[in-house]
């Protein structure tokens, strides 16, 4: 009997430390960052393909308030508040979370906040855009915690997702052919993060690539989220010029308007530049058609 | 045959007759006029977009409809119809007529400024629609609701 115990206290012993390996925090040294004099006009253009202030706010003061099947996720405080937001962050520290997703107190973020497409941004950019933040004002506010549903408040376990989900490679195949195509692969795939809303999830949270851009049910709530595929379900009937057009001015080809939380997004989008925008349609028009996903 | 001919033009001219007869509802008569506005929208649009040639008369009557449509749209959400007809008014129309009546006039007043405008040439018709298009767009933010069709 005593052997059993013994037998399974090691047992469980050994399944701890496995996991506290496996998902332990990996981020970036200081070496591993580039001689870079960043470029806070370029920054500019990133925070604008990004849309930052879509969740954390007007002003990056933060407080916004997402409801997920996890539990409330609560967007923290990016302005360059030195108290209560990211003043003091390093360049390095600013990539580890936009790419690795990691705090400078070395602990997991949720990918609510979608590092896993930021991941897929060069380090130049991510420094350029630290450098355009870094201008703003600062907002002194200080946010609130997540509240999230047991086991997803284990942050540790974060480190297992991520070794299935954070994958900075492309999504699309370009063959290497197209400057535009890539050009809006790179800001949709990475910057734009479009995927995370567009992309239906798996039962873990993770992306489903086999269905990417394909739209389904609403995580935040009612309605669904559109197919922006070329399918006939998507954006089909749309011409590469109807997308841009929308992205810039929120009209549609059958001239309605940008509706749900697409409209902060195309605010931003709307400050694109026309090379930009173009690139953005070009991808949306090279990705594969995949029909609608239904509710199971 | 006659007769059945006398018979056909009958009913195609009773047909134009009955439709303006037939007791429109509020929710369907502001439905239709958003759809002339609609219509309107797209030549413009499809100008703005490079899509088709410049052509002042196009723009000005799609103006003129716009100015029509926002004489009389405040008129058609009365008590009693903020729902039925699969309506997409939000409720806000009621519950915040002030905030609505301010696009209702700001979207006539930049109408009424393209029209005095009379643009000529591509860049000039940018300049006058922009500000209609903007309130379009704000006021099916705060007071239409999305329906999937």
């Amino acid at each position: 009997m005593r052997s059993v115990i013994k037998k399974f206290f090691s047992v469980m012993l050994v399944l701890v430390l496995i996991f506290w390996f496996a998902s332990r925090p990996q981020r970036l040294a200081h070496d591993d960052l580039p001689t870079h004099q960043p470029d806070p006009a370029n920054g500019e253009s990133l925070f604008y393909a990004g849309g930052c202030v879509s969740c954390h706010g007007e002003g990056l003061g933060g407080g916004l308030e997402m409801e997920s099947p996890y539990g409330v996720f609560r967007v923290p405080n990016i302005s360059p508040d030195k108290e209560t937001g990211i003043g003091n962050w390093t360049a390095l520290q600013f990539v580890n979370a936009m790419q690795k997703g990691i705090s400078p107190d070395g602990r997991h973020y949720y990918p609510a906040f979608p590092y896993t497409s930021y991941a897929r941004m060069t380090i130049e950019d991510t420094i350029d855009l630290k450098a355009y933040m870094d201008s703003l004002s600062p907002v002194n506010n200080r946010t609130a915690n997540h509240e999230l549903y047991f086991p997803w408040n284990i942050r540790r376990g974060i480190g297992l997702w991520k070794r299935r989900y954070l994958d900075p490679s492309p999504i699309l195949d370009t063959g290497g052919l197209d400057a535009v195509i890539e050009r809006g692969r790179y800001l949709a795939e990475g910057p734009g993060h479009c995927a995370e809303c567009h992309t239906p999830r798996d039962e873990f949270g993770g992306l489903q690539a086999a269905r990417w851009l394909a739209g389904g049910a609403n995580p935040e709530g009612e309605g669904t989220i559109p197919n922006i595929t070329p399918h006939s379900d998507g954006l089909a009937s749309w011409s590469a010029k109807d997308i841009a057009y929308y992205l810039r001015s929120g009209f549609t080809p059958d001239f309605d308007t940008v509706g749900g939380s697409m409209v902060e997004v195309q605010e931003n989008t709307a400050q694109l530049a026309d090379a930009d925008l173009a690139a953005l349609a070009a991808y949306l028009k090279a990705i594969p058609a995949r029909p609608k996903t239904t509710k199971e | 045959m006659h007769r059945f001919i006398k018979i056909l033009m009958a009913l195609l001219l009773l047909f134009p007759v009955s439709q303006v007869l037939a007791a429109e509802s509020p929710q369907e008569a502001r439905h239709e006029l958003m759809e002339g506005v609609r219509d309107a929208a797209k030549p413009v649009g499809e100008m703005l977009k490079g899509e088709r040639d410049f052509n002042a008369a196009v723009a000005m009557e799609s103006f003129q409809t716009w100015a029509e449509a926002a004489a009389i749209f405040g008129d058609l959400f009365p008590e009693g119809s903020e729902t039925g007809f699969d309506t997409e008014a939000r409720a806000t129309i009621w519950t915040d007529r002030e905030g609505f009546n301010a696009i209702l006039l700001a979207f006539g007043e930049a109408v009424d400024a393209a029209i005095t405008a009379n643009p000529q040439d591509l860049e000039a018709l940018k300049t006058a629609a922009g500000p209609v298009f903007k309130t379009c767009k704000e006021c099916h933010e705060g007071y239409r609701v999305e329906k999937d069709d």
